[in-house]
């Protein structure tokens, strides 16, 4: 019987990335939860954007301004449907992730909050998704509380007295961790969060290009990510937020587009989503980011989850087989992503990031912004191999001779 | 290929010298690199403004450890003046102000991840300390 995974050629899909064939030496790129790489459909879209029907959004009369805004506004239902939004104006387009994390603590949460309450995050938190909660709590009188991880790396909910109690504000958590790929039990956390109406943020940045992701089933109040780690261009990403919260939300940026009414000492904000876009938006951003979006829709994001799921298992098989190399986080099981973190004993993980590298094979190495997850690691860091459907048995092959070329050359 | 990977840097990073105990040192000073872990303390014993000894201890990349060990080895015996203009020429050839080595052919094999920027940090965060170490009165 075919499986999901079974049905795409997802080798013929790697061919859909120029990055692959552009240099003499085979490109093992293992860095996609860094960033990923990009399909032809999207640098066309972006080429085509500029070339063909690049104007201003929101702000002309003339047909090419017209068009340009239909197609900007087109991406965001684009967006919408990827991530099951009721509606096109829950989205708002921000430069990315971070900065729309930003935007919930500055924009809601620092009004939200009063001395006292709480606002909960997890050990296994990217800095992203914790220094903005850890600002904005300082400054209320407020208190960041942290789920603890279980020896395996999974959230300890047992262990977070007082999560779901009446002083939490807020609960922002992400889908799956960056270092670990452990995939969290985002619906039961919502679920248990609106027994005290208690809102959830979710960081989806690891998550929404790699696994059905839908904010109605998720149940969430805020849903984050960005364009660049799946397959979209840089420098856009997306805030999705409930009606209700985002009418309880003040932007973060003020100027133009975002307002109706400028008088001398107070003024009108427009109406939602366009009072949180101020500044000309990025149209190119956006329509490369649609257009991705509808890459990754139409290959099937359970096909991938399932392939990335395969690779990152052979992966850790393989590299369990080598003497002295630890794999953190659970051993396979349904709830670990195409991310793959590891070390090698009395071998810094920058020199294997950087041995790696000299034979063609792109790995991450470093806290990966995850300091507080690296204390409860008790390491200053890991090498992370992070995949993604373009992936290969070829790459995990290159990645492993890399790990032993890392032994040689340094193992004592 | 050019792998920052040279047998000089290998042998510092296999077998490194002066490195261990801090007790018997005059001054210790620490340099730590939060972003990647690299976390070593540099000390110095000095007689007559001439270091007698250099020794350093830690955890970090091979790249900063080698590069301690080397340094230890290439100021030993020199003035206290001396080590500073060292480090001084270190920091110039890493910052890219000057393009030669300094003339000391060990330290030449440092000179290849000076194509890597992102490890210029490991190379000099011993160097760093030891000039902290050389300027307390």
């Amino acid at each position: 019987m075919l499986t999901a995974s079974d049905s795409v050629d997802f080798d013929a899909l790697r061919k859909d990335f120029p990055i692959f064939d552009s240099g003499p030496q085979t490109l093992h790129y293992l860095d996609s939860a860094a960033t990923s790489q990009k399909p032809r459909c999207v640098i066309d879209a972006i080429d085509l954007c500029y070339r063909n029907q690049y104007g201003p959004v929101h702000r002309g009369l003339y047909p090419l301004a017209e068009s340009a805004t239909e197609a900007y506004e087109k991406a965001r239902q684009t967006i919408e449907n990827f991530i099951n939004a009721p509606s096109p104006d829950e989205i708002i387009f921000t430069r990315s992730a971070t900065e729309a994390i930003n935007l919930v603590a500055s924009g809601w949460a620092r009004q939200a909050l009063e001395a006292g309450d709480e606002i909960w995050v997890s050990q296994m938190e990217h800095h992203s998704n914790y220094l903005p909660w850890q600002r904005v709590c300082r400054d209320r009188g407020a208190s960041l509380k942290v789920i603890p991880l279980d020896s395996s790396g999974q959230l300890d909910l047992d262990k977070a007295d007082g999560l779901f109690g009446n002083r939490t504000r807020l609960i922002a958590i992400t889908h799956v961790s960056n270092v670990l790929g452990i995939v969290n039990p985002v619906e039961k956390i919502t679920r248990l969060a609106s027994v005290n109406s208690i809102p959830v943020l979710v960081d989806a940045a690891q998550s929404v290009g790699h696994m059905p992701v839908d904010v109605q089933s998720l149940s969430c109040d805020f849903l984050v990510a960005s364009a660049h780690k799946m397959c979209g261009p840089g420098g856009i990403g997306f805030l999705y937020g409930k009606k209700e919260r985002l009418t309880q939300t003040e932007p973060l940026l003020l100027g133009g587009g975002m307002v109706d009414q400028v008088l001398a000492d107070t003024s009108i904000w427009a109406e939602i989503p366009a009072r949180f876009e101020a500044g000309s938006p990025n149209l190119a951003g956006a329509l490369g980011f649609a257009v991705a979006a509808a890459y990754i829709e139409e290959i099937g994001r359970q096909p991938i989850a399932k392939r990335e799921q395969e690779l990152a298992a052979t992966a850790f098989e393989a590299l369990s087989e080598i003497d002295g190399v630890t794999i953190y986080g659970p051993e396979n099981s349904p709830y670990r992503s195409g991310i793959l973190s590891f070390n090698i004993d009395g071998i810094h993980p920058h020199d294997i990031a950087q041995i790696a590298g000299e034979h063609g094979v792109a790995i991450r190495a470093g806290h990966h912004c995850c300091q507080p997850l690296m204390r409860h690691l008790n390491t200053p860091s890991t090498a992370r191999a992070s995949f993604s459907f373009y992936n290969n048995k070829d790459d995990i092959a290159a990645l492993v001779m890399a790990v032993h070329e890392t032994k040689k050359i340094l193992g004592s | 290929m050019n792998s920052v990977y040279k047998t000089v840097l290998l042998d510092h990073f296999h077998n490194p010298r002066n490195k261990g105990d801090l007790d018997s040192m005059d001054r210790v000073k620490r340099g730590s690199n939060p972003r990647c872990g690299d976390d070593i303390e540099v000390g110095i014993r000095a007689e007559n403004e001439i270091l007698e000894s250099v020794r350093f201890r830690g955890r970090g990349c091979s790249i900063c450890l080698a590069s301690a060990s080397i340094m230890s080895e290439c100021t030993i015996g020199l003035t206290m003046r001396q080590a500073r203009h060292l480090v001084q020429q270190m920091l110039d050839w890493f910052g890219d102000t000057i393009s030669e080595a300094p003339s000391n052919t060990t330290l030449a094999a440092l000179g290849a991840v000076r194509q890597h920027p992102a490890r210029k940090k490991c190379v000099l965060l011993a160097w760093v300390a030891l000039d902290e170490t050389l300027e307390i009165k």
